[in-house]
């Protein structure tokens, strides 16, 4: 039986209406102003910093004992683990080792096409916050926040790959929205036959789906899938997962794909948060970019194949032919192409220097010199 | 009666950081859903048992914190706990005369309500959670009502 003590039974508390209604005005107010205009941005961030200890104070006996485990780990574990991480490490450098030459290569090769993607360019790591914050979300709190740099909309990163993009920051912490958060969508390609599609969160970590291919897309178990690059959020060529399962319904016009995340979702405990760099391919290429991104560049598609070479040696031509309309844009590396083959012949040097020699964060397309950060 | 408001404090302040530090604590996924709103259920025993002492300013501060704790749109739980806690303290003469099933059942019909403000407001701001887990979050309140009133009674017994 719970026995409550007050013995105050003065039937009334005064004027308890007016308080309820003034208190729900004040917190509508709160939720308008937040939702709508965005205004609160100072507030939450002030109110996040208040509640910033609480949140340290209950993550931190985890953290503690996963610090104790740690420290009381026997010298064998220890160096059983030092092998291991030595045997990988070994593993990645040897992997490594072409790298450079290959991120070299590819820029020059994209330098050819004009396209310029964007490459990543710093990371910064942070560990993920022992907080549960929504039971139905698939958040996590990251313990870096706008002072180090971190904004909304950043890719995230782990060992194993794309993990998810920052959805909010505060000051001091950050909260990352999961790739399998269901409202969240990333474009993806087939790392086999480069076809692009997007891959949409279900609020199951162990699962994302890609529900925007066709019955008869090219698509099998066992596919890699990684970013595409589009939308420019995410950096290209990051692995998001495979497929795990191709259900066909001949009745159905959409195929029903089931991908495994690449990322260890559930397990993973630090981040990695990317900065992007457009690669510098010259002051010219931007407008060319901005046009042949406009048109439906299919890998499949013959033109395109064409086009890179067009709009290599006559950017501005590329990008006046190609604006107006598709059909057209279509047809432009048709006609462009002799005057390109022409230009070609004595262009590549030109075209091929500038990414070789000019590593900084030229900006390229001013309208996403925004979102890299200092 | 003034003293007797500020004798109350300080366990009323203990007791909601940590009911907000049991809302963010982490439990494993399959048991997360099964989740009380600890913090509510804290903040109707206070409204039913001293209002004067905290009343809806501690609903509403409260619920800032969970808004805050949760990166949900600010407001939300605010305004949920508020409605909720001045219904609650509008009950609560019957409340406390109520046997424990009867008490579980209001809190029940409270912490619903306290579910059906957040599920529009979720609704009315573009993210909506349609699982129907979230309904079980009242029923587990519910159930261990009786365990968080008998406890908190309990921590300002004289």
């Amino acid at each position: 039986m719970v026995a409550f003590r007050n013995t105050d039974t003065s039937g009334r508390t005064t004027g308890l209406l007016l308080r309820c209604v003034l208190y729900s005005l004040l917190a509508l107010g709160l939720i308008i102003f937040d939702k709508r205009y965005d205004h609160l941005g100072q507030i939450r961030r002030f109110l996040s910093v208040v509640a910033y200890p609480v949140q340290v104070a209950v993550a931190s006996p985890f953290e503690g004992w996963d610090w104790f485990r740690e420290s009381v780990s026997s010298r064998e574990t220890l160096r059983a683990d030092k092998a291991k991480l030595e045997a990988e490490l070994r593993l990645a450098n040897f992997r490594l080792q072409r790298f450079e030459a290959l991120e070299a290569e590819s820029q020059r090769l994209r330098a050819l096409r004009d396209n310029t993607a964007a490459i990543t360019d710093r990371f910064l790591v942070g560990d993920i916050m022992d907080l549960d914050l929504d039971a139905f979300r698939e958040r996590v709190l990251v313990d870096k926040g706008a002072r180090d740099g971190v904004f909304v909309g950043q890719a995230v990163l782990d060992s194993g790959g794309v993990f998810g993009q920052v959805a909010r920051v505060e000051q001091l912490t950050s909260e990352v929205i999961l790739l399998s958060d269901a409202a969240h969508a990333i474009p993806v390609q087939i790392n086999r036959n480069g076809l692009r599609t997007i891959a949409v969160g279900t609020g199951d970590m162990s699962r994302l789906k890609l529900p925007y291919l066709a019955t008869s897309a090219d698509v099998v178990a066992g596919d890699l899938l990684v970013t595409s690059g589009l939308g420019g959020g995410f950096p290209a060529g990051y692995p998001v997962g495979t497929v795990a399962e191709v259900k066909r319904d001949p009745a159905q016009s959409l195929a029903d794909v089931d991908v495994r995340p690449a990322a260890a979702l559930d397990r993973s405990r630090e981040l990695m948060f990317v900065w992007l760099k457009q690669a510098a391919a010259g002051s010219a290429a931007a407008p060319a970019t901005a046009a042949t991104s406009a048109t439906p560049t299919s890998p499949a598609n013959p033109a395109t194949a064409n086009s890179p070479g067009a709009s290599t040696a006559a950017p501005a031509k590329a990008a006046t032919t190609s604006a107006p309309d598709k059909p057209s844009a279509a047809k432009t590396p048709a006609h462009a192409a002799p005057a390109a083959h022409a230009a070609a012949a004595r262009a590549p040097p030109a075209a091929a220097k500038p990414p070789a020699d000019s590593p900084k964060p030229a900006a390229a397309a001013p309208s996403r010199t925004g979102e890299i950060a200092p | 009666m003034m003293r007797d408001t500020r004798v109350r404090r300080l366990p009323m302040a203990l007791s909601a950081v940590v009911a907000l530090a049991l809302a963010v604590i982490p439990l494993p996924a399959a048991v997360d859903a099964f989740r009380p709103d600890f913090l509510v259920l804290v903040v109707f025993y206070w409204s039913i048992e001293s209002p004067r002492a905290g009343g809806l300013a501690l609903a509403f501060v409260a619920g800032l914190a969970l808004d805050v704790v949760r990166g949900v749109v600010l407001g939300q739980h605010a305004l949920a706990l508020t409605l909720m806690a001045a219904w609650a303290t509008h009950l609560r003469l019957r409340l406390r005369v109520f046997s424990v099933l009867s008490q579980s059942l209001t809190i029940f019909a409270l912490l619903t309500g306290y579910q059906f403000v957040l599920f529009w407001i979720d609704g009315a701001t573009g993210n909506p959670v349609t699982t129907f887990s979230r309904w079980l979050a009242p029923v587990i309140g519910a159930l261990i009502w009786p365990l968080i009133a008998g406890a908190l009674s309990r921590s300002h017994a004289r």
